[in-house]
């Protein structure tokens, strides 16, 4: 039974983390938590199916693993049964966030906050001022 | 009073009380159970200040650290006044991921909260934040606030320099006034507040709790699931 950090691509939703930060956050985050780290799985760039870490489970029986953020999780539909599948007894941690869980559910319920983050508006601070954000929210309707 | 008129276009904070006091209560019991001082027949929150009163500055920084294992924080406080946050946000909120115990000590040369705006930190112009202390709060042991057409006009004389959080917002320690407050009581303010603490004079420590939160429909500057996480009040 073995623990995994996982790198992905750089791009991990809202975040831009080259892959050797994310080995800091992920390392750190096994310290803190008295996690010792046996295995590093990098996924290819432009994926977030975390195929590799399914294909390695089969072969390795990973117990835990750490990720960087709740972003990495796959967003379609047919990649998350697969991981939901797959992967129901390992227990995941995400280091930015410092959450952790395992199953169907609290798979599921990670998934759904990724999402409601991904479909958040956003302002864009570098075309604002102070004073035109204070605008913002006196103008907006509650 | 209407706190969102108060917020928005009256002095941009208000004094509220806390409407749930059975989850505060809890919460206050939490943190003096989890706060790790020499473990007395009698512990409570007076016997807590008292302690930490006492401790050097690594210590109450260990202790700070020690309480970040109190991950259902936010939710306690955000339970601590749920009919007002959804009044002001709707039922669907992004909230502080970790909020944050403040423990402050008497006497010079103590921590203190330089004067700020919860803007900088970058989250998000629509974020509120509710400051609530554990405890009775003694003369001058609070937080002082400048009201919003203040806060407002120092923001704009700065902006046009250049700067944020320059000399002129630093140097309002001086002579600042805090608000007094019961336990059961506590302040909201909106980002653009300036706000931050004094030198106080007490045998007890101040210890208060605080968190940000906003409607999840409202835009964010950063979508940092880092600081915030989605919760839906029920």
């Amino acid at each position: 039974m073995t623990t995994a950090i996982i790198t992905t691509d750089i791009n991990i939703g809202p975040f831009k983390i080259p892959s050797n930060g994310q080995s800091m956050i992920m390392n750190n985050y096994a310290q803190r938590n008295n996690l010792v780290v046996e295995l590093a799985i990098p996924e290819p760039m432009m994926s977030n199916a975390l195929a590799t870490v399914q294909w390695l489970h089969k072969e390795t029986k990973l117990s835990k693993v750490i990720l960087s953020s709740i972003h990495q999780l796959p967003t379609k539909q047919d990649r998350i049964e697969e991981l939901l599948k797959n992967m129901k007894d390992v227990e995941f941690h995400f280091a930015l966030e410092g959450i952790s869980g395992k199953g169907r559910d609290f798979l599921l319920k990670t998934i759904k906050e990724a999402k409601m983050f991904m479909e958040a508006q956003t302002i864009d601070s570098a075309k604002t001022t102070w004073s035109d954000l204070y605008k913002v929210i006196t103008k907006d309707k509650k | 009073m209407n706190i969102y008129e108060e917020l928005m276009h009256g002095r941009g904070y208000a004094v509220i009380p806390v409407e749930n006091m059975e989850t505060f209560i809890k919460l206050r019991d939490s943190f003096v159970e989890r706060i790790n001082v020499s473990n007395g027949s009698e512990k409570n929150i007076e016997f807590v200040r008292k302690a930490i009163a006492k401790m050097s500055k690594a210590e109450i920084n260990k202790s700070m650290i020690d309480i970040l294992k109190f991950t259902n924080l936010s939710e306690m406080i955000v339970n601590s006044f749920p009919k007002l946050i959804e009044s002001l946000c709707g039922k669907e909120l992004f909230i502080q991921r970790r909020a944050t115990m403040i423990m402050n000590v008497p006497g010079e040369g103590q921590a203190k909260q330089w004067p700020h705006y919860e803007l900088m930190s970058g989250i998000s112009p629509f974020t509120y934040v509710i400051w609530a202390p554990l405890h009775d709060l003694e003369d001058q042991s609070g937080a002082y606030y400048i009201n919003r057409k203040e806060s407002l006009e120092i923001m704009k004389k700065e902006q046009s320099t250049g700067l944020v959080n320059g000399p002129t917002v630093l140097n309002m320690m001086q002579n600042q006034k805090s608000i007094p407050l019961k336990f059961g009581q506590a302040i909201i303010f909106n980002p653009f507040i300036i706000h931050g603490n004094v030198t106080f004079s007490s045998k007890f420590a101040r210890i208060a709790s605080s968190v940000r939160f906003q409607s999840c429909k409202k835009p964010l500057l950063q979508k940092n699931s880092e600081y915030l996480k989605y919760y839906q009040l029920t």
